[in-house]
C-alpha cells in the first residue's frame, strides 16, 4: 500500500445498498405527506378577514361616538329645540314676559298669516270656548 | 433556463402542481438520496431526511426566486436537512456530531444495507478524519461525481477553494490508507 493513490485505484464505491423497490413507492409516500390543508387555511383566513375588517370598523366608529358628541357640543350655538325645551320646562318666564320682549318688528313677522276668511275666524271662535272669555272681557 | 422557469410555474400552479411535483421527485429522488445517504450513512435515516427534503421543497417553492438553479437549491436543502439531522441525533445521544458519525461508521458492518469490503470500510474511516467542509466536498466530488461548478453553486464556495479543499482531502485520505 506504499503508493496508494485514489486516482490510480479502481473507483471505490460507497458500499451502500438500497432496499428493492424503494424508489418505486417513494413519490407516493411523499405526496401523502404534503400539507394539502394549507391553501384552505388561507381561504378561511380570507373569508374571516371580511368580518374582521367589519368588526374593526364598528369598533372604530363606536369608539369615536363620544368624540363626535363632544365636538358637536363644543359649538357656542345652541339649537332652537334646546332653547324651547329650556323655556317650557325650566323657565319661570310667563307668556306676558315674552310678549313684553317682542317689539313691533317681531309683531309684524308674527302677523303674516292673518289673511284668513271671516268665516273661518268665526268658526274657530265659536268652537274654542276658551276664547269666549277673552273676547267678552 | 426557460424550460426550468416553465417547470417552476407548473409546480406553483394548483392545477398542474401534483403532476409536476411527481415529476420532480422522479427526477431527483436518486441523486438526492445518494447525497443524503453519504452524509447520514444509514438507510432509514436517509429515507427520513429525503422525505423531509421534498416536503420542505414543496413548502418553500413559493419563495424560490429562481436566482439559483432548481438543482442546486434542492441540493442545498438536502444538505442542510442531513447535517441538521446528524446534529440533532448527536444531541439526543448527548454527544458531538463527530463522535456520532464515528459511531455510525463503526456500526456500518452490522448494517444490512452496507455490503462494503475492507477497503470501502477503510475509506469511510478515513473520511471521518476530515474537517466537515472537506468531508462534504470529497463525497460530492468522489462518490457523487458532481462538477466543481455544481458543487460551487450548492455550497456557495468558489471553484478554486473547492479544488484546494478536495486536494487536501485526497491527500489526507491517501495518507490514512497508506499507514493503516
Amino acid at each position: 500500500m506504499e503508493k496508494f493513490k485514489l486516482d490510480n485505484e479502481p473507483k471505490i464505491k460507497t458500499g451502500f445498498t438500497i432496499p428493492d423497490n424503494y424508489f418505486a413507492d417513494f413519490s407516493k409516500k411523499v405526496l401523502l405527506q404534503l400539507p394539502k390543508e394549507e391553501p384552505k387555511v388561507i381561504s378561511i383566513w380570507a373569508k374571516n378577514k371580511k368580518w374582521l375588517y367589519a368588526a374593526a370598523a364598528v369598533l372604530v366608529v363606536s369608539m369615536s361616538i363620544p368624540f363626535i358628541y363632544i365636538s358637536q357640543n363644543d359649538s357656542d350655538e345652541v339649537s332652537n329645540a334646546a332653547i324651547e325645551n329650556y323655556l317650557s320646562y325650566h323657565s319661570t318666564l310667563t307668556d306676558d314676559d315674552i310678549v313684553e320682549l317682542l317689539d313691533t318688528e317681531d309683531l309684524k313677522e308674527l302677523n303674516i298669516s292673518a289673511d284668513l276668511e271671516d268665516k273661518e275666524v268665526e268658526d274657530i271662535l265659536t268652537e274654542d270656548l276658551n276664547l269666549e272669555h277673552y273676547i267678552t272681557n | 433556463m426557460q424550460e426550468e422557469k416553465d417547470f417552476i410555474q407548473e409546480l406553483l400552479h394548483p392545477k398542474t402542481q401534483n403532476v409536476a411535483f411527481q415529476k420532480l421527485i422522479q427526477e431527483y429522488q436518486r441523486p438526492l438520496y445518494c447525497h443524503i445517504r453519504n452524509i447520514v450513512l444509514n438507510h432509514d435515516d436517509a429515507d427520513d431526511v429525503l422525505q423531509n427534503t421534498f416536503i420542505k421543497v414543496f413548502q418553500y417553492l413559493n419563495g424560490f426566486k429562481g436566482e439559483s438553479k432548481l438543482f442546486s437549491w434542492m441540493y442545498r436543502i438536502a444538505t442542510n436537512e442531513a447535517i441538521t439531522f446528524i446534529n440533532q441525533k448527536a444531541k439526543r445521544n448527548g454527544t458531538t456530531s463527530e463522535a456520532m458519525q464515528t459511531r455510525i461508521v463503526e456500526n456500518l458492518q452490522a448494517d444490512v444495507y452496507f455490503d462494503g469490503n475492507e477497503i470501502q470500510m477503510k475509506l469511510q474511516q478515513a473520511i471521518l478524519l476530515l474537517p466537515e467542509k472537506q468531508k462534504l466536498v470529497f463525497k460530492m466530488k468522489y462518490f457523487e461525481e458532481l462538477k466543481y461548478e455544481e458543487i460551487s453553486e450548492i455550497v456557495g464556495t468558489s471553484v478554486g477553494a473547492l479544488k484546494a479543499s478536495y486536494h487536501h482531502a485526497v491527500k489526507k485520505i491517501e495518507d490514512f490508507m497508506k499507514t493503516n
